[in-house]
Formats: structure tokens, C-alpha cells, sequence
């Protein structure tokens, strides 16, 4: 141990000796890591799975149940009432919810001012297939029509100063609502249920109804609704449930391997049937992707982050070079010292314990300067893409692969210097 | 003690080759003070170098206490310099933002001894070359003289049985070359041998040998003498 503090004393020294080249050097890497790591905050948490040991059985039924030909159409991602009621038919799925979304506006009575807020209207199993955290109460048994609102806790905690708030009345779009249940802190990052949309970047809704009451009380879609007949968007209770007005997402479990078989299936089986009834006149084309691939099925994956992710990448390169070379001058410049100790009985190991000092120090200076440009990174991308700022947050995974990655580069930073300066001819330094 | 058997070095670049030294016969027992000399560009640094494992040779051996050093690995190499071999260098090449005992402790330190160890047999070696009150100064506060004293004490602290000295007095004024010269005496007279490379013939003589290098090439004839060579 006291030669470890040692080889950090030499590295100190050396740093002391030229602390301007030093200091443009971390610099140097830093911006590279910094502008970096700013832009893998953001492909990092777009690209992470937030029900990892759910999201390959959780799945996304769509079929070209529309009344028009189309040889080489992809079915559309959102199902009309009738069709989620045939997918419904099935008993396969260990749990099924379909849903849309809606805004709306919310107050404690006719003599507050409005707060607009955006409403899920969605099936019990909604909240059982994404394990939604409950604070208090209960959902809904089933999601037939019913007065009856779930909060998040966030707009509990904004209406009623509260949480506890299960039995407490409020005002949905003058509608008088019972609240039933209060969710736990809960931010489903990104939301992949609402992929189809290219949603998922946004936050989780603020209110939930049930299905059913939102259809009675003509709530329409506010992202996706699309007729391929004469439906009356106004008239959702009648001609939402019976006619072909699209704008449901359907998504359904399927634990296991056998489960999804014979869902697709069913699924082939229920294209034929209508087929035969003459409600399917295009050729059979049923998809099924998992929410694993949801976002890639339907091409949400940001195409300026990864943009930006292969320049930043490239200009870390960059930097890496750059602070090479400026290392490989210092430690040139330091080269006597190196053939000193050499000529003194340090071997090339212990010369190597030496640069893992320096690889050290430098990681923690890099880190730290890394970090600041980062963070000024992320504040300027959340000012240039509001839409992502919700995406610019660390956790400790992330945390842990940045400062691995910084180690990484201080590494290959002094690597190649360090070698060059332990392997030099001893005696010609030496006599210089 | 040392033994080169028909020991030979090659400079090479893309366009030349330099015969450094040529199937060098030497053998240097122990408690020799043996004096290199020889003209500028003869090869005595270059033997020294390669006395001190600092530099390879091409051909023939070196024979080190009966172990031929050849094809020693860098680690049993870096282990033979600092258990065995002492430097001093015309240049001190002393690290001047160390203290005098930072840079005795240094050959010590990759040797594994523990703290207080080091610092007693550095402060002792100090003592020998009458240093030890400026333990704590840095080498730029020490006049030339002083930091070759410095050296040497470094040389020393690790007590090695070889010293291997290329002019060590070549960047001194004759009073401290002199103190020098009787420095390295007194340590010759405990028992180290010493090689040194020189160019004054007055230090030469006062060697217990002196051996002459011409061209890469060792005789043992006269102490070479650069006012005869420029007269001849």
C-alpha cells in the first residue's frame, strides 16, 4: 500500500512539473467523454427495457380486419371496438387490456379553475400486465361504464394536497368522478405501450377511466383514430363500438412459448373466419411483435439521437487521439526519469504500476470534468429536444459504465506514452 | 568477478553499422578499481552501459559472479542493477523536485525494503558523503559538486559490489573532482568495485588498473593519453 501511495506522490510530482499540458490534456478528454456521455444519457434510457423480465411476453395483436383491399398494406396498429371484442373471444392470454388516450380537463368542483390533464381509458389488466404500483385503493374489476377515476399521485398530491384521497369526488370535464385509487410514484420509461404513436417518449398519464366510460361519454383518441367507413367520431357509444373506427391499442400476455403459438393461431383462424364472412378482404397479414421490439417495429427509434450518437462517438475518437498525443509529449518530456528508474533496478512492471497511478488520477480529474461538460450536455439537448428531457436522468448503472469508460480512456490515453517512454534507450537518455 | 568473453556490439540504422565494440576479452575481480579510457566515440560508455545491463550486446558473453547475463528477462535484469550494480552518471541525474533522501530511497524502493530501513541506509550513505544535514534540500540548492556527492550516496545506499561511474567527474572543477576522486577511494577501499570511464590520465593512474578502449577495441597497454594522441 505504501508503494501505491508512492507511485500516486511520483504522478502528483509529475503533473505539478507541467500542469498546463496536464491540464489540456484532461480537458481534452473530457469534452470528448462529456459530449459523450451527454448523448448516452439519452440513447442509453431510450433504449432501456423498463419491464425487462416481462416485455418478451407481452405482445401487440394487430390484423388487417378493415373493410378494404390492400395487397401489400400493413395492418393498422390500432384496432376498431368490434375487433378487440373477436381478439377478446380467445382465452389464451393470461391477462389483456386495450386502451387509448385522451385529455381532459380536471377540477375539485364547478368553481375551481380547470387543470388540464391527459386521460388513459384502459381495462383492469392494464395495470396488473405493467405492475403499476397502487398507493391507495383499488382498480376496477372489470372495465364496464362507471363514474369512477384512478390518480396518479402526482395529481392526487396537485387536486387534494394529498394521497389518501380513495371515495373523494372531483370534476372530469364537469362529470362528477369518484376517486377509486391513487397510483405509486410510477414512470414506465420509455412508455412502450404507447409505441404505436411514437409516444413513448412522453410521461405516463395523469388519469385513468375505464374503457367503457370512455366510449359512453365520446372521449376520442387524441394520438390515433382513423374510420375506414361512415362513422360518426361524434357518435363513439354507437358507431365507436359497432362500426370500423379504429383508435384502440391492444395488448395482451403471453407467458409462454406454447401461449404465443397458439395465440398466432388463433389469431390465423380468426383472419380466415372473417375472410369467410367477407370482412377480411385483404390477404392474411397478422403481426404479433413483443413490447421488447415494439419500438423498432414501428421505426420510433430516434434517428437524430443515433445520429448524434455516431458523431459524438467519432469525436471522442478524436479527443482520444488528441490526448494521446499530448500524453505521449509529457511522458517524452519525462523520459529521463523513466530510464532513471529503470537504471536503478525498476522493472517494466513496476514502471506499469507507475502509469496505473497516473491512469488513476487521471480518471478522477476526467470523471469529474466529464460530469460538469455532461451535465451541460444534457441541459443544452433537453433545451434543444424538450421531447427527450425526460430521458436525461442517471442511475447508477449508467453512472457505473461512464466512470468504467473513463478509466477505459485514461487507460488508452497513457497506454501507448507510457509503453514508448519505459521502452526507450536507457543510456542515450541518461547521458543526455 | 566480471567476465566478458569475445563480447561484441553493433549499432545499426538503415544505412550504417557502427562497430561500437570488438570481441572485448575483460576481467575485472573483485575490489578492482579499474579506469576505462580511451578517446571520444572509442566505446568506453558503451561498455560501461553494457557492464551495467543498460544496453544489449550482439555477440560473445558477460559473466556476472559465473552467471552469464543473456537472456536474462527484464524483471531478473531490473533485479541484478539494483541489488548489484551502483551508477553515477557525469550528469548526477538526480530528480530535482525530490529531496536528497527521495532520491537516495529511490534505487531501494523497487527493491521491496521497508520505510525505516530505507531511510536509516539512505541517511548512512548520506553520512558517508557528508550530506546528511541537507537531507531535506532539493539537488538545485547543492552545488555540482554536492549533487555528484549525492549520487554517489545514492550508488551506494543499496550497498552493491559493482559501482560503474561514466566520467563522474567530468562536470566538476578540480577541487570537487578531487573530493570526488577520494570519495569513490574510500569506497573502493571497503570492499566495492569500481569501474570508471575518464578522460584525465590523472585520475586514471589513481585506479588500481587502467584499461584502454581504441575503436571498440580493449588493450591493456599504456593509459591512453590525449596529449601524446594529439601530438601523434
Amino acid at each position: 500500500m505504501e508503494q501505491f501511495f508512492y507511485y500516486l506522490k511520483v504522478s502528483w510530482v509529475s503533473i505539478k512539473r507541467a500542469p498546463l499540458p496536464y491540464a489540456l490534456t484532461v480537458f481534452i478528454l473530457s469534452l470528448g467523454l462529456g459530449v459523450f456521455f451527454a448523448n448516452a444519457t439519452f440513447y442509453y434510457q431510450l433504449n432501456s427495457d423498463p419491464l425487462p423480465h416481462k416485455s418478451d411476453k407481452l405482445f401487440f395483436p394487430m390484423m388487417m380486419l378493415v373493410p378494404y383491399e390492400c395487397a401489400d398494406c400493413k395492418p393498422p396498429s390500432v384496432l376498431s371496438y368490434a375487433n378487440v371484442q373477436k381478439l377478446k373471444s380467445s382465452d389464451i392470454p393470461t391477462a389483456e387490456a386495450a386502451m387509448y388516450s385522451s385529455d381532459g380537463y380536471l377540477r375539485l368542483d364547478s368553481t375551481a379553475l380547470p387543470t388540464p390533464v391527459k386521460v388513459r381509458l384502459t381495462e383492469p389488466d392494464f395495470f396488473h400486465m405493467l405492475e403499476v404500483p397502487l398507493l391507495h385503493g383499488a382498480i376496477w374489476p372489470d372495465s364496464k361504464n362507471r363514474q369512477e377515476i384512478v390518480l396518479s399521485k402526482a395529481m392526487a398530491e396537485k387536486m387534494f394536497g394529498s394521497t389518501d384521497v380513495v371515495g373523494k369526488q372531483l370534476l372530469l370535464d364537469d362529470r362528477s368522478f369518484a376517486v377509486v385509487a391513487v397510483l405509486d410514484d410510477w414512470q414506465m420509461l420509455p412508455r412502450l405501450y404507447d409505441a404505436n404513436n411514437g409516444n413513448h417518449v412522453n410521461e405516463v398519464e395523469d388519469v385513468y377511466i375505464p374503457l367503457e366510460t370512455g366510449y359512453d361519454l365520446n372521449y376520442l383518441s387524441n394520438t390515433q383514430s382513423q374510420t375506414f367507413d361512415d362513422a360518426d367520431y361524434r357518435k363513439l357509444a354507437s358507431d365507436g363500438r359497432s362500426k370500423a373506427l379504429h383508435q384502440l391499442q391492444y395488448w395482451v400476455q403471453l407467458d409462454t412459448e406454447a401461449q404465443q403459438q397458439a395465440y398466432q393461431q388463433f389469431m390465423a383462424n380468426l383472419a380466415e373466419d372473417e375472410k369467410k364472412a367477407g370482412r377480411h378482404p385483404s390477404p392474411v397479414n397478422n403481426q404479433l411483435p413483443a413490447m421488447r421490439n415494439i419500438v423498432a417495429y414501428f421505426g420510433g427509434e430516434s434517428g437524430d439521437i443515433k445520429a448524434f450518437a455516431l458523431v459524438t462517438l467519432l469525436f471522442l475518437v478524436v479527443c482520444l487521439f488528441n490526448a494521446s498525443h499530448l500524453s505521449l509529449n509529457r511522458y517524452l518530456s519525462n523520459q529521463y526519469e523513466f530510464s532513471l528508474r529503470r537504471a536503478l533496478g525498476a522493472s517494466r512492471w513496476q514502471l506499469q504500476q507507475q502509469m496505473l497511478a497516473d491512469v488513476l488520477l487521471m480518471t478522477v480529474f476526467a470523471i469529474s470534468g466529464a460530469l460538469l461538460i455532461g451535465f451541460g450536455g444534457t441541459a443544452l439537448m433537453n433545451y434543444l429536444w424538450p421531447i427527450n428531457a425526460l430521458f436525461a436522468r442517471w442511475d447508477l448503472t449508467l453512472m457505473l459504465f461512464l466512470l468504467a469508460l473513463t478509466f477505459a480512456a485514461s487507460y488508452l490515453v497513457t497506454l501507448y506514452p507510457a509503453l514508448r517512454a519505459s521502452f526507450g534507450a536507457l543510456n542515450q537518455q541518461l547521458k543526455e | 568477478m566480471i567476465q566478458l568473453k569475445n563480447l561484441s556490439k553493433v549499432f545499426r540504422t538503415e544505412l550504417i553499422e557502427t562497430h561500437a565494440l570488438r570481441q572485448i576479452e575483460l576481467q575485472v575481480s573483485e575490489g578492482e578499481f579499474v579506469a576505462l579510457t580511451g578517446p571520444s566515440g572509442s566505446g568506453k560508455s558503451t561498455l560501461l552501459n553494457v557492464l551495467g545491463t543498460l544496453e544489449h550486446f550482439d555477440e560473445g558473453d558477460y559473466l556476472l559472479d559465473g552467471q552469464s547475463v543473456r537472456g536474462l528477462s527484464d524483471r531478473q535484469l531490473s533485479a541484478l542493477r539494483n541489488e548489484k550494480i551502483g551508477f553515477i552518471f557525469q550528469g548526477f541525474n538526480l530528480i530535482k523536485d525530490y529531496s536528497l533522501l527521495d532520491n537516495i530511497e529511490l534505487p531501494l524502493r523497487y527493491r521491496g525494503i521497508s520505510a525505516s530501513d530505507r531511510k536509516r541506509r539512505a541517511l548512512e550513505a548520506l553520512e558517508l558523503v557528508g550530506l546528511a544535514a541537507r537531507k531535506d534540500y532539493h539537488p538545485s540548492q547543492l552545488s555540482g559538486g554536492q549533487q555528484q556527492r549525492v549520487a554517489i550516496a545514492r550508488a551506494i545506499a543499496g550497498q552493491p559490489r559493482i559501482l560503474l561511474a561514466d566520467e563522474p567527474t567530468g562536470n566538476l572543477d578540480s577541487l570537487m573532482a578531487r573530493q570526488v576522486m577520494e570519495l569513490l577511494e574510500q569506497i573502493n577501499r571497503q570492499g566495492c568495485t569500481i569501474l570508471m570511464v575518464t578522460h584525465d590520465p590523472d585520475q586514471a593512474r589513481r585506479a588500481s588498473r587502467q584499461v584502454q578502449i581504441v575503436d571498440g577495441q580493449l588493450s591493456d597497454a599504456a593509459m591512453y593519453d590525449p596529449l601524446a594522441a594529439k601530438l601523434a
